[in-house]
């Protein structure tokens, strides 16, 4: 089975996920054996945000480290085992809050394909970049 | 050269009284003109005086309607000649600080005829001008407070006018008492001064109590003084001025000259009276303006506290108080000067002058920061703290009267705490706290409207810490006229009220024998020896 | 944004500043849209950003070479090489070129640092006279950032300078400056908390200098825009605010310190704070929202419970300030204003002319202009966090609506104490 980043890459909506990840040195992270849940946001997700944004990230790697592993939770968490839990912490170190009452929403983003399992983790594709706070 | 300090305004009055078609800006500065004049003709006065004569000087004496003893006869002392100074720059600053566009012509003129009537009081040696003098000043205040004043102006006025009719009355009653039982030639001031030890010591007495209520109106003194709060109040801020600072003063004055200048024997009889009445009125004007609401009515009712002073220096009769009291007419009318056009600035530009609504105009750029302190320098002033002329006064007085009337000056000292406290008040609530964000959009003072009150402070500041030189004028006079009064310190005990009522019984039944009532026997002789 | 149609799917708001969270749901600002607020809030960024060129400077300057000078004179006399380094956000060399303008010091700061309101003189004189830019506001910002820094709960900042990381980069950077100082070393002995403590300070002077020196070019910018036409209205000015706020987001804050040309990194930049949240949402809590009553502005009675018991209720800042009592004599408000006043444009000039007692007060007139612009500021904080946190304002799902309502009332209720000037601001008779 893929891991976490081959099916990053293979995938035609995460250019900008996937640019970032390597910028950030994440690669091997995502690479090892984890397992991780990832929070993957599309190109249409980094589009949303205002220009310049991910300009200033990416020169800055501490920070954008910082930003990629807020999308990333320790251990495989399902669909159905996140919305057990309500709220996970990130990587990052902050909470993320989990909505599965009305759809599956992490924070105020919303998952378009949940659940997809890689060989070192899952990854739960959302349409937002989600954000500390 | 009196004279002309008389007359030039009167002319003044006439010639803008007859300018026809003049604006109310141009009349203003005519009038302002003439007052410089007048403040210039004072300075002739005042740079000639020789301070260290105590008599009369500059006199003047033009024989006018014999039979009736009226002359015209001028001349200044010690006594007089700071007042009049004093009524030439608060003048001046009531012609500068109005600006009437109704009926400029009349104001203006009635102001000048008031400095002419006032300075014609001032230097009047004769009764009956004196009285002429002290009663042409009274239709013009009438005038100026009816036509120009707040909203109860009317009943102000016609209070005014009722209460200093009967002031005038009284004094004349007194006036003819004094001649007629004296059988004087004439009215002139000296010659009263020499019949006055031929009539008896009762009578005397009666006398120097209806100059004394006469006087008290218009000066005035607890409990005649209930006109005082509305005129002020109700007359315009320069009027406020015209009346505190100047009129009142011819009160104080009329009880100096012809009170203790003319009976003085009566006089330092009633002394202890006069000091304990010098208590009430102090303790009465301080509590009553603490409790006001309204700073103008208490700056109002600080001024008849004031008065109190006055009185009790006069009553003392000390060199050092009767020089106090009199550098206290002068120092009061500066620092009332001071406080009431500094409250006609804050209504002019707040709007109101209730305490309850005024707050933080100490603010540097929206309140009225140059107003407020100079409203601090002013209460300092006239709360007596040292530094400023009204220290200078009250220590003066309180010095000179406390070996006499001991308790009498310690409750007159707990009177100017009383004074710091509606002071601490004033200030506290109008000056200091938080600019009501709502309201203070208030338009700025100009440097022209600051300019009388900065001149004020800075007279007020310079005789405080030169006192010398409100002092030097009018020592020599004063201390004349106290040893004038020390010669019947031993008699003191011989007029009191038993005399008087005796007096009155022997005026009413000339031949009856002395009543029972009377307290203290008849004394046949009419006077010690001088 | 045209979402008017979005805020119509919920019911009306029953909030007491019901009208404002509409408008902030029709993607607008607290401030009403109107051309005489965009005049009054462009022309006071670009008076602000001037003397704020030299505060961040300044602050970094203080921060990284003044250091724990224990008699720092001089940290107001900014070297020339501070003057010239360049902004990273602004002129050629910037790492985001998304604003124009130069990266040195702004030319009308020079001139007015060679000049003054005195004339030209030795910038000592300049400096006692107090004709120069007051760094006293830049500090007192500072100050309250390091006060309410514990519990703003935004940022990992202020919890990282207590970690033992923290100390041991301190510890470094102490003993390296006063290496040559042994009285101050043998006082760093007895107490290091002390010195540990100033150090920290030092921290939140570098992570304001930092901050600012991003609000600098952002501001000039803003002006720029508006004198060309560029911006229609209220709305325009503050979503250029919210992009500025996401662009700079993840620009790095840190605190370097240059003891004879080494470089101690006492943040380094590897920790990974962001602009946006261990400076910018702290900053516009401590200074907008709480700081402490500054001396000289009023009188508080704290047995009468008059100053709050907890430092989160505190409401200090501009947002509720008392503006009038600007020009009481060195208060770092009136520090400000004075600032302020030397570069204000001239259409503002203008207006202050024609408004109150023109001159005479432009002082506070600029002040309250101020506050009408940190409302403006604040408005594109807000805006931010609901799109970062969030949702659009135009989303269909009415659930997400209802939450950024919920989020709207919640920042308002803020502004319903008495001392807020959330109402004033509404009108134009406040000025």
């Amino acid at each position: 089975m893929p891991d976490i980043v081959d099916i990053a890459v293979s995938n035609d909506a995460f250019k900008t996920l996937v640019t970032a990840v390597t910028a950030a040195n994440l690669v091997e992270t995502l690479q090892s054996p984890g397992p991780f849940t990832v929070f993957a946001p599309t190109d249409d997700a980094f589009a949303k945000l205002p220009p310049g944004t991910i300009q200033t990230l990416v020169q800055n790697i501490p920070q954008l480290t910082r930003i990629l592993t807020f999308h990333v939770v320790s251990g495989k968490l399902t669909q159905a085992d996140l919305a057990k839990l309500g709220t996970v912490t990130s990587v990052e170190g902050s909470p993320i809050k989990i909505n599965c009452s009305d759809g599956f929403e992490i924070k105020n983003a919303t998952v378009l394909i949940p659940d997809i399992e890689a060989d070192n983790g899952i990854i739960h594709v959302i349409d937002t970049v989600i954000l500390m706070g | 050269m009196l004279s002309a300090l008389i007359w030039f305004p009167v002319l003044g009055a006439l010639g803008i009284g007859l300018w026809p078609n003049a604006s109310a800006q141009l009349i203003r500065w005519t009038a302002l003109g003439i007052m410089s004049g007048v403040v210039l003709l004072t300075l002739g006065v005042v740079l000639p005086f020789d301070i260290s004569a105590a008599g009369l000087q500059f006199q003047e004496l033009l024989p006018w309607i014999e039979p009736l003893g009226l002359n015209y006869r001028l001349g200044v002392d010690g006594l007089s000649l700071p007042l009049v100074a004093l009524n030439s720059i608060l003048t001046w600053i009531v012609v500068y600080s109005s600006t009437q566009s109704l009926k400029p012509k009349l104001y203006y003129g009635l102001i000048l005829v008031v400095n002419a009537g006032v300075t014609g009081a001032f230097l009047a040696q004769n009764l009956l001008l004196f009285f002429l003098f002290y009663e042409i000043e009274l239709i013009p205040l009438y005038l100026l407070i009816a036509v120009w004043g707040g909203t109860k102006r009317n009943y102000a006025a016609t209070k005014f006018l009722i209460y200093t009719a009967a002031s005038g009355a009284l004094i004349l009653a007194g006036f003819l008492g004094l001649t007629w039982l004296g059988h004087a030639a004439n009215f002139d001031y000296e010659a009263v001064q020499h019949i006055v030890d031929a009539i008896p010591a009762g009578l005397q007495g009666l006398i120097l109590l209806t100059l004394i209520v006469g006087f008290g109106i218009k000066t005035p003194l607890v409990p005649l003084h209930t006109w005082l709060p509305d005129a002020y109040v109700e007359a315009s801020p320069p009027i406020a001025i015209l009346l505190g600072g100047v009129l009142a003063k011819l009160g104080t004055y009329g009880l100096f000259r012809f009170g203790l200048g003319l009976l003085p024997e009566a006089w330092t009889s009633l002394a202890p009276l006069l000091a304990f009445w010098a208590v009430i009125v102090v303790i009465y004007g301080a509590l009553a303006a603490i409790a006001q609401h309204d700073i103008k009515r208490m700056v109002a009712y600080s001024s008849i506290g004031h008065m109190g002073y006055v009185l009790l220096g006069g009553a003392a009769l000390t060199e050092l108080s009767i020089v106090g009291a009199v550098s206290q007419m002068v120092a009061h009318g500066f620092i009332l000067a001071l406080l009431f056009y500094l409250v006609g600035i804050i209504e002019a530009k707040v709007g109101t002058r209730e305490l309850e609504a005024l707050n933080g105009l100490m603010s540097p750029i929206r309140g009225l920061p140059l107003i407020s302190a100079l409203l601090i320098l002013g209460g300092m002033a006239s709360a007596g703290i040292p530094g400023l002329v009204g220290f200078i006064a009250e220590f003066l007085v309180f010095q000179g009267s406390y070996a006499v009337f001991s308790w009498q000056t310690l409750l007159c000292v707990v009177g100017t705490g009383f004074t710091a406290v509606y002071f601490v008040i004033l200030l506290n609530r109008t000056c200091f706290g938080r600019l009501d964000n709502a309201l203070a959009y208030y338009p700025k003072v100009l440097w022209s409207e600051r300019f009388p009150a900065l001149a004020l402070a800075a007279i007020i500041l310079f005789l405080g810490v030169q006192p010398q030189w409100l002092v030097h004028w009018s020592e020599p006079t004063t201390a004349a006229m106290a040893q004038v009064a020390a010669a019947y310190e031993p008699s003191a005990e011989r007029i009191g009220f038993g005399t008087i009522t005796q007096a009155i019984a022997e005026l009413t039944h000339p031949a009856a024998p002395p009543t029972p009532l009377a307290l203290i026997p008849p004394i046949e002789s009419t006077s010690p020896a001088t | 944004m045209p979402t008017l149609e979005a805020s119509t799917k919920l019911p009306p708001s029953t909030h007491e500043f019901a009208e404002v969270i509409h408008r902030l749901e029709a993607g607008g600002a607290m401030l009403p849209d109107t051309p005489e607020n965009l005049m009054q809030i462009i022309g006071i960024y670009k008076a602000y950003a001037v003397p704020m060129d030299f505060y961040w400077r300044d602050l970094l300057y203080i921060a990284e070479n003044v250091f724990l000078n224990p008699l720092p004179f001089f940290k107001y006399f900014l070297p020339q090489k501070y003057l010239d380094l360049p902004n990273h956000y602004a002129g050629d060399s910037a790492d985001l070129r998304i604003w124009r303008g130069a990266a040195t010091a702004h030319p009308e700061l020079l001139e007015f640092m060679a000049k003054g309101e005195t004339g030209k003189m030795p910038k000592l004189l300049h400096h006692l006279f107090h004709d120069r830019v007051n760094m006293e506001f830049a500090e007192a910002c500072m100050q309250a950032m390091l006060w309410h820094g514990r519990d703003m709960g935004w940022g990992l900042f202020d919890g990282y300078l207590d970690s033992d990381e923290y100390r041991a980069n301190a510890d470094r950077a102490i003993t390296a400056y006063f290496k040559y100082n042994p009285p101050m070393l043998a006082l760093y002995k007895l107490f290091p908390e002390m010195f540990l403590e100033q150090c920290r300070m030092m921290s939140y002077t570098a992570n304001l200098g930092l901050f600012w020196e991003v609000m600098a070019p952002v501001f000039f910018e803003m002006s720029d825009i508006y004198d060309e036409g560029g911006f229609k209205g209220v709305p325009d000015a503050m979503n250029f605010l919210v992009n500025g706020i996401f662009a700079i987001a993840g620009r790095p804050i840190y605190h370097h310190v240059y003891i004879r040309g080494e470089c101690f990194e006492i943040i380094p930049k590897s920790k990974g704070f962001m602009w946006l949240y261990e400076a910018a949402l702290p900053y516009v809590e401590a200074v907008f929202y709480r700081t402490a009553p500054f001396r000289g502005t009023k009188s508080y009675n704290a047995q009468a419970r008059q100053v709050p018991a907890d430092q989160k209720d505190f409401h200090y800042g501009i947002l509720y300030a008392d503006v009038f009592p600007v020009g009481t004599a060195g208060i770092p408000p009136t520090l400000l204003m004075q600032d302020m006043l030397h570069f204000l444009p001239p259409y503002l000039v203008e207006y202050y002319q024609q408004h109150c007692r023109g001159e005479g007060d432009t002082l506070i007139q600029l002040g309250i202009t101020f506050q009408r612009s940190m409302y403006c500021v604040t408005s594109a904080v807000i805006q931010a966090l609901r799109q970062a946190l969030l949702y659009p304002l135009d989303d269909p799902n009415p659930k997400h609506l209802a939450a950024n309502r919920a989020f709207f009332e919640a920042q308002l209720d803020r502004f319903k104490r008495p001392e807020a000037r959330l109402r004033d601001i509404q009108t134009q008779s406040y000025r």
